[in-house]
């Protein structure tokens, strides 16, 4: 159990909301989604065009908003980060995690983040150690811990895995 | 009270840090049963204790120069190990006032501190400071508040504001811990700073303690002990600088044992800050080895039980999965079976 790490409710329509906006780095949008909400999807938008379509966005919105992002963690906690920004609340955000297991990690050593890593085991783009990808997430940082897994003992790496959650 | 300097000693480099024979029977000896498992083990902090570790609410000792120097250092390499949210400022000036008045208070011989109004006059001998100022203007002082006097205290501190019935760690001066990063963690929530902790969270530690310190008072401060061990007597176990320190886990054999290995007790206070209601959280680090420590024949005997019979997770927790064989044999040599006496101080 390892309590920095959120957990995500599965997908639900929030009726308290007037206006809904529902965006995800995946192709689809959840099934049978009430005609109400908005949606953006990775099928016409890329994730970066999403986060840079927000900030604005959400400026020119007044109280009764909720909005919805589904996808990877690194995703969901950026946009969420731009909806505090912004102005909203904890209870017009929700966050669902979906879409393959990738996280975004962190570099202790040189502060390098690195996106989409699949494994537990990876190599820092910045300054190349090997970093072990610990069970600990920043939602400042909107990331994971990495901390050069073989440091103890040069070469003395274990074999990668992908993540179970 | 007594506060006899050494010159400058290393925590780094050539490790020149030894303890004085009265700084060993100082030292604040974390078990007070020859069985260790986590618990909520808060005590008010009062003036008093165990060991001379206690007396004061601050408490400073010979290795005052030496470890304001490997902090200088540190900030000198890595200036995110100080950082405070531009929204704790109050707290900021809250540590600075407390700070001041317990060190002018406990150790009147090398710090004064002479308030007139919101101008402060500020003496500290031993590092040579005479620092005229304004309280609440930063621009007054070389650094900002929080920075300034946490250079000049042994140990390390965080800032916690509190809201939403939690505690938020948004602030920090962090340069001699034990394995964890306040760049990383700032901004966490109590449980989640807390997450990479094994086993405590199942048995209700971190909630017990949330609820406890978030009714912690205003002149009631709290503290209490947490342990670890590190080899050679280095502060700076971050995990920033893990490919610095992590090959010296691999250096210690039967014959280097006794004096390279170190154990590391924390003696954590908490205290309600007046104008910012957040806690200042001080996590006093002292480094023993284990030859220094095995002089107190009780400690001896205590801690080779403890690291004996200790839970596999928490032995990998901290750290000693390479070495614990190594560290028991050479305990097991100065335990003959004998009962301890009750409580942590030394006979």
């Amino acid at each position: 159990m390892n309590k920095s790490r959120p957990i995500y409710a599965p997908f639900q329509f929030d009726p308290s909301g007037a206006r809904h906006l529902l965006v995800t780095d995946q192709p689809d949008p959840p099934a049978d989604l009430n005609t109400n909400v908005q949606t953006l999807t990775a099928r016409t938008h890329t994730a970066d065009a999403i986060l840079a379509f927000l900030p604005p966005h959400l400026a020119t919105q007044t109280t009764g908003l909720r909005l919805y992002a589904i996808g990877s963690e690194a995703f969901v906690w950026d946009v969420n980060a731009i909806a505090l920004a912004a102005g909203m609340g904890a209870g017009e955000v929700h966050l669902t995690r979906a879409g393959p297991l990738i996280r975004r990690v962190y570099c202790t050593h040189c502060q390098t983040m690195a996106d989409d890593v699949a494994t537990t085991i990876t190599q820092c783009p910045g300054c190349g150690a090997t970093l072990e990808v610990r069970d600990h997430f920043s939602r400042h940082h909107r990331a994971f811990m990495g901390v050069q897994v073989d440091a103890e003992a040069p070469g003395e790496i274990p074999a990668p895995e992908g993540f179970r959650s | 009270m007594d506060l006899n300097l050494k010159p400058a000693e290393t925590f780094r480099g050539n490790f020149s840090a030894q303890n004085s024979e009265a700084a060993i029977r100082r030292f604040p000896f974390p078990f007070p049963d020859d069985l260790y498992m986590y618990s909520v083990n808060m005590e008010p902090h009062e003036r008093g204790g165990p060991t001379a570790a206690y007396d004061a609410i601050f408490d400073l000792d010979e290795h005052y120069l030496g470890e304001c120097a490997d902090r200088a250092q540190v900030l000198a390499d890595d200036p995110k190990r100080c950082q405070v949210m531009p929204h704790l400022i109050d707290a900021e000036w809250d540590t600075l006032e407390l700070l001041m008045e317990s060190l002018a208070t406990d150790y009147p011989a090398q710090f004064t501190l002479t308030r007139n109004g919101d101008a402060w006059h500020w003496i500290n001998r031993p590092l040579a400071l005479d620092q005229r100022f304004t309280f609440g203007d930063a621009a007054s002082l070389p650094c900002p508040p929080f920075e300034y006097i946490t250079r000049q205290v042994q140990g390390d501190f965080t800032l916690q504001d509190q809201r939403d019935n939690d505690l938020f760690i948004e602030g920090g001066m962090v340069t001699s811990q034990a394995d964890w990063s306040l760049n990383f963690d700032a901004g966490m929530s109590f449980r989640q700073w807390h997450g990479p902790v094994p086993l405590a969270h199942e048995a209700g530690v971190f909630d017990r303690a949330l609820a406890y310190l978030l009714r912690l008072q205003l002149g009631k401060p709290v503290r209490r002990l947490n342990w670890t061990l590190t080899v050679n007597p280095r502060l700076d176990t971050s995990p920033e600088n893990y490919p610095k320190w992590g090959p010296d886990r691999t250096t210690v054999t039967p014959e280097n044992v006794g004096h390279k290995l170190c154990l590391r007790v924390e003696l954590q206070t908490l205290t309600r800050l007046p104008r910012s209601n957040g806690i200042l959280f001080g996590i006093r680090c002292y480094l023993i080895r284990l030859e220094e420590l095995v002089r107190v024949e009780k400690w001896a005997r205590r801690l080779h039980r403890v690291l004996r019979d200790l839970h596999p997770d928490l032995a990998a927790y901290k750290g000693m999965p390479r070495y614990r064989p190594i560290i028991v044999d050479y305990l097991a040599a100065f335990d003959d079976g004998a009962p301890t006496s009750p409580g942590t101080g030394p006979d």
